[in-house]
């Protein structure tokens, strides 16, 4: 374990570097495409309109409560697997940069989560739009957002350090992120709502970190409704404690990584 | 402090760098003959253990040019990087004084889908240079680059030649105490290598400290007052470069061949 004091110091100095390298990567990726950043909006609208024709087709009827909140939902979701899929990466992608350069590798998966939330900006406007014309408008509740943002950035951060501290021992985890970060989808209350679930899988509602904000998101946006207490603790608990275990295990790893990649 | 001009901040002799009983030993996959049917009934991964660097002692001081010369895999590299600071060392002790600058096997352009720019701003934001600092050393940077326009398209459109001329515009413009240039020059064209080799006499003689690992013994002998020979992670010999790159080439069995002097 580096000195934590220090080493933070040397990340606070590197900010410059994540919002630039953020920036860059964002560019790269869309760059030469047609609509170029349109995407950025694009792309979450398209998504939602995919899975709102699977629930119209399963579920046989569907109405503008529940686009709602599939698009509460699945915005949200992704704010957090984007993280998650690109921190699994930062790490053993990084290798020229992490082979020549001295610099804490912490760096990296925060810019993941900055991706992701540069990502999810956007649609935040289309969710607005979207609850506006469909749910119900504006509510206090709407002023939990900031906090519950927060919340789940240190969440989407938790798990891109994971990840990208998994993805340099074992090569094969980016093999299964797509299936993993699928059935995860289909745990969450994105394409059905906590309450509509069978007994038997309720305690999906503890044992799923996303749960908890996923059905806050959603009630703060459709029903004007606050978190209750149970869903705030449950979201320090899983974001804070993630977050912790996370860290320690990267810290303790990252000296390594340049041997390994 | 200004960064335009080289000043000197150190006295010649003053210690740069010192390494004690330094040894790195690491794993690394082995896999023979990759068929299907080892896939399927072999899921575990073999590993082999390597000795990269064995019990080095070494000293360099401030207003020095250190050659290190050595066949490939004797573990240059690693020793540049264990000095770096990027590879913690197995067992040993490095001492640094100074900021150091790697140019190890071209560490600028990681990203090559960015352009020039956007690689260089990169490199030196991670190196923990402020914006303000890389902004106003740019301009200098491009034009010791040479590359022209070719400074705002991605790095993948690059030559060999365009790549080692920003990577090497980067760490000598950048004014580091110390400078570690790990085989960056043999890429770049005959005028290119020599106002490199110029920029490196300018900074010896304000007193910087530079490490120059190359297989180009000419330039190692032009530019060097101080040459270590490295063989399979042990430090062989270290003195005046004449007499090392005797023995080195010696030791090679190439001590006829012109190729030797090249670089290649």
């Amino acid at each position: 374990m580096p000195k934590l004091g220090e080493y933070f110091k040397q990340v606070w100095r590197r900010r410059s570097f994540i919002a630039e390298f953020s920036r860059s990567e964002l560019r790269a990726q869309n760059f030469g495409s047609l609509f170029g950043q349109l995407w950025l909006i694009i792309n979450p609208l398209l998504l939602a309109l995919v899975y709102f024709l699977l629930i119209m087709v399963i579920g046989g009827s569907a109405d503008g409560r529940r686009f709602a909140h599939l698009t509460a939902g699945l915005f949200l979701f992704y704010l957090v697997t984007n993280s998650l899929t690109m921190g699994a990466k930062s790490i053993t992608s990084g290798g020229k940069l992490i082979l020549n350069s001295a610099f804490p590798r912490f760096v990296l998966p925060i810019s993941a989560t900055v991706i992701s939330l540069f990502k999810f900006i956007p649609t935040l406007v289309v969710l607005g739009i979207i609850t506006a014309l469909l749910a119900s408008p504006l509510s206090p509740a709407l002023l939990f957002i900031p906090a519950i943002l927060i919340l789940a950035l240190l969440l989407s951060l938790a798990f891109a350090l994971l990840f990208a501290t998994l993805n340099v021992y074992f090569r094969d985890t980016k093999n299964f992120l797509p299936y993993l970060t699928r059935a995860w989808l289909y745990l969450s209350p994105v394409l059905y709502e906590t309450s509509s679930l069978k007994p038997a899988l309720t305690p999906l509602k503890y044992l799923n970190p996303l749960s908890p904000f996923i059905d806050s998101w959603s009630g703060i946006f459709i029903e004007g409704n606050a978190p209750s207490l149970t869903a705030w603790a449950l979201m320090f608990a899983w974001s804070i404690g993630l977050f912790l275990l996370a860290s320690y295990l990267f810290l303790s790893r990252e000296r390594e990584f340049a041997l390994r990649i | 402090m200004n960064l335009l001009s080289v000043s000197d901040q150190h006295n010649s002799g003053d210690r740069a760098i010192s390494i004690h009983d330094l040894s790195l030993t690491y794993l690394t996959t082995v896999e023979r003959k990759p068929t299907f049917r080892q896939a399927l009934t072999q899921t575990g991964r073999k590993t082999r253990e390597v000795k990269a660097l064995r019990g080095i002692n070494l000293e360099i001081p401030y207003g020095s040019v250190l050659g290190v010369i050595g066949a490939n895999g004797a573990g240059k590299s690693s020793l540049m990087r264990v000095i770096s600071g990027i590879i913690p060392p197995t067992s040993g002790r490095v001492e640094v004084e100074g900021k150091i600058s790697t140019l190890l096997a071209l560490g600028v352009g990681f990203n090559p889908r960015l352009t020039g720019r956007e690689n260089v701003i990169l490199g030196g934001l991670a190196a923990g240079l402020t914006r303000e600092e890389i902004q106003s050393q740019f301009d200098e940077i491009a034009a010791f680059a040479e590359i022209g326009d070719a400074i705002d398209s991605p790095m993948k459109t690059y030559s060999s030649g365009m790549y080692s001329r920003l990577a090497f515009a980067v760490s000598v413009v950048v004014e580091p105490d110390i400078l570690i240039i790990d085989e960056a020059l043999s890429t770049g064209d005959a005028k290119f290598k020599k106002k490199c080799l110029e920029r490196i006499k300018s900074l010896r003689s304000h007193n910087r400290a530079i490490i120059l690992v190359s297989h180009a013994l000419a330039t190692v002998k032009e530019i060097c007052n101080d040459v270590v020979w490295l063989n399979q992670g042990e430090l062989m010999m270290r003195g005046a470069p004449g007499q090392v790159i005797t023995a080195y080439k010696e030791s090679l069995q190439v001590a006829a061949s012109p190729a030797a002097d090249e670089d290649v």
